[in-house]
């Protein structure tokens, strides 16, 4: 393989990493202030790919432009969800069974009602952008991919800027370090645990409607995304937002690089052994190791 | 005590001999087995008014879509051999109609199998059909033998299904191994017509599962009867449901192979040629199996889909007279044309199952087997015209294959007989 080829893949890599990092953020703002592993995540990132589908096809909206009406969609979606059936999980400081087998069901839940509405044909979005390229010194970029990527980047920045400049996000932030403290400073918790678990849901939809414009889909769409996710969360560190992204820009990079040295079809596995690598050796992720570089420095 | 002891003796004489001779006729009955089993099926209910026949496929789920196109497959079956007043059975002096059990495995191995037990041993039927894809045919064919009651699946073609040695098993789909081969002999006659070279190089990529390894093995069995023809330059394997294929498609770029053959699912199929497209991969001819013309991909891929070939076990436009009729007989059924292979390999499995209970002049189910072994359907609808299975019970019908042209247009290109156009071997840029 030559320098070409290399930087060809490091591009590649780059650019899943961004969609990595936009279908794993949603579930570390739930997992960061409620405790909860989503595990309808799933169920909520194929919901987004049918948004857009519908929206492409039935309102003939851009795709990319339904991607981005998710997020207040899928908000409302997940406010709804929260109002009527998280809340009454009880709150604790480590994932309980009752959140898992709720959020669970709910996967199972909105995945029949998928099969019931759309069946189990594969479907897919297809426009003018999807096959489109454009080349910068023997590097060749798929504008789709691009685009989904700045969009991705566009929302992580979007919620650095609300976590850190709104009185909401610093609910959140400070809720995801202490739940505690927080209630002893005055945060309402039950509110900002409806907000986030409604933020939380928006990013989910967000990567769903962005995925929709790069794969092909049915109502199983996203169980492989969601273990990827898991193992970027738990590799970012659970509850940090840059520990994410430097989480899945690594799964990204080692997925998409160890084509050289090991056979395709150990490319999840790799995933698998990352996390068990994570939880031995840096049971904090990244975040964890950032933080204790900190201390040293 | 003593009363009681003598009451016992005495009055309990004839009912003690019952339990013992129930004890003797119920051993006598396990030691017969099977074969009693058999027989009682069909003679406990004498000659019954109907033809009991088991059907459990995926009608709900992630295979619920072309599960039930096989269902479809099979009432017209039904229907088109009950109009004629039904099924000859000898021993019965009689047509009899069949008559479906359906039962809706929800893509489910697990409920697959136990559905498949509760029709073999509860409902009285002949025989059963049922699955559609592997992983439920692999699970639903362990039944056969130990029921004994004859199970044909018109959607599961991996052959590992049908190497354990069962007896009880059929299918009606040609083995994936033979799709690799028969791709090979597509290439192999476009040198034999000089509009390939010979040692030309192929990159191979396929899915990390059984269906895969039988493709490649296919591949690679031609490629040794016939050393020099072709060389594979790139040979790897990859996961089911990949999110980036980047890595594997940039080796096969670097491999500057000729011919991408490769073997996937469907929608590893669009997410791979996408991603080919995209990286702007060339290839002089390009196969995914036996994926292709499937409209979903087509419409996801657009022009990225024209000139891909595949083999396929069967196509509506395969030019024989039972096939236009099948197609008309369906339309008028169900208001739309057979989608893909699906309902064609269904209703072949009712016909033979048909001409099964003919010939053998009785619903026993063992002489039903024993026909089924050997029958012969010379108007099948599958590449070929013949339907017969081999000794492991899966049939060996050759593949057509297909290639997409622009405007949505599909081409048979091989075998020559049922060539409606010229192969292109070399994918216009």
């Amino acid at each position: 393989m030559g320098l070409d080829d290399l930087l060809n893949l490091f591009v590649a890599a780059i650019l899943l990493a961004g969609i990595y990092t936009t279908m794993s953020i949603g579930m570390t703002v739930i997992y960061g202030v409620m405790k909860m592993v989503n595990l309808a995540h799933a169920g909520f990132m194929m919901l987004g790919a049918y948004f857009a589908l519908e929206m492409s096809e039935r309102l003939h909206i851009d795709p990319l432009v339904s991607s981005v009406l998710a997020v207040p969609v899928f908000f409302l979606l997940g406010v709804a969800t929260h109002r009527s059936m998280v809340r009454f999980v009880p709150v604790a400081d480590e994932p309980t069974l009752p959140s898992l087998l709720l959020l669970f069901g709910l996967w199972l839940v909105l995945q029949n009602v998928g099969y019931g509405v759309w069946g189990a044909d594969d479907r897919s979005i297809f426009s003018a952008l999807t096959m489109a390229t454009f080349q910068f010194k023997g590097i060749v970029v798929p504008v789709i991919r691009l685009i989904v990527f700045g969009i991705a980047l566009l929302s992580l920045v979007a919620l650095h800027l609300f976590l850190h400049h709104t009185w909401f996000g610093r609910s959140v932030r400070a809720l995801t370090q202490n739940r505690e403290a927080g209630q002893l400073a005055g945060i309402d918790t039950g509110r900002t645990a409806m907000l986030t678990f409604g933020l939380g849901i928006a990013f989910t939809g967000l990567a769903g409607a962005l995925l929709a414009n790069l794969y092909s889909f049915t109502p199983e769409f996203g169980s492989s995304f969601m273990l990827r996710s898991f193992v970027i969360t738990v590799l970012g560190g659970l509850e940090s937002f840059s520990g994410v992204a430097i989480g899945a820009v690594i799964v990204a990079l080692i997925e998409t690089f160890s084509i050289l040295v090991v056979p395709a079809s150990y490319q999840h596995a790799i995933s698998f052994i990352l996390l068990v690598v994570a939880l031995l050796v840096l049971p904090g992720g990244i975040e964890g190791l950032l933080q204790r570089w900190r201390r040293l420095g | 005590m003593k009363n009681r002891g003598i009451g016992v003796h005495g009055s309990s004489r004839r009912p003690a001999v019952r339990p013992a001779i129930a004890c003797i006729v119920a051993g006598a009955l396990s030691l017969l087995g099977p074969w009693w089993s058999g027989i009682a099926s069909a003679e406990s209910a004498g000659c019954p008014d109907a033809i009991r026949v088991g059907l459990v496929f995926p009608m709900t789920g992630r295979e619920g879509r072309p599960g039930t196109y096989q269902v479809e497959g099979i009432r017209l079956a039904m229907d088109l051999i009950n109009a004629r007043g039904g099924v000859n059975v000898k021993e019965c002096g009689k047509r009899l109609p069949f008559k479906e059990i359906l039962y809706d495995d929800q893509s489910d191995q697990g409920r697959s199998v136990q559905l498949v037990e509760r029709t073999m041993s509860s409902d009285n039927v002949v025989a059963v059909l049922g699955a559609y894809a592997t992983v439920l045919g692999q699970a639903q064919s362990v039944m056969a033998d130990r029921y004994q009651v004859p199970w044909i699946t018109p959607g599961a073609g991996t052959s590992t299904i049908f190497t354990q040695g069962r007896k009880w098993i059929f299918g009606v789909l040609a083995p994936v191994e033979l799709l690799g081969y028969t791709t090979m002999k597509f290439l192999g006659s476009l040198v034999d017509q000089g509009k390939f070279e010979k040692g030309l190089k192929i990159a191979i990529a396929v899915e990390n599962t059984d269906h895969g390894k039988e493709y490649v093995a296919g591949v690679n069995r031609w490629i040794k009867e016939h050393p020099g023809a072709f060389k594979v330059v790139y040979n790897e394997s990859f996961q089911l449901g990949g999110a980036d294929f980047s890595g594997i498609l940039q080796r096969i770029k670097t491999a500057n192979a000729d011919i991408f053959l490769s073997d996937a699912h469907l929608q590893d199929y669009i997410a791979m040629q996408r991603q080919y497209t995209q990286m702007g991969l060339r290839h002089r001819m390009v196969s995914y199996g036996a994926r292709g013309p499937e409209e979903p991909a087509r419409k996801a891929l657009g022009p990225a889909a024209d000139y891909i070939f595949a083999g396929i076990w069967w196509h509506k436009d395969l030019p024989y007279p039972q096939v236009k009729a099948f197609v008309q007989e369906y339309a008028k059924k169900y208001h739309r044309e057979p989608d893909s292979w699906y309902a064609a390999t269904a209703y072949d499995g009712v016909r033979a199952l048909a001409a099964a209970i003919e010939s053998a002049g009785s619903l026993n189910r063992t002489s039903i087997r024993n026909a089924l072994r050997k029958v012969r359907l010379t108007d099948s609808l599958l590449p070929g015209k013949v339907l017969d299975f081999e000794e492991n019970g899966q049939v060996m019908a050759p593949f057509v294959i297909v290639q997409n042209k622009p405007g949505g247009k599909v081409d048979f290109v091989y075998p020559e007989d049922s060539r409606t156009g010229e192969a292109v071997t070399r994918i216009p840029r």
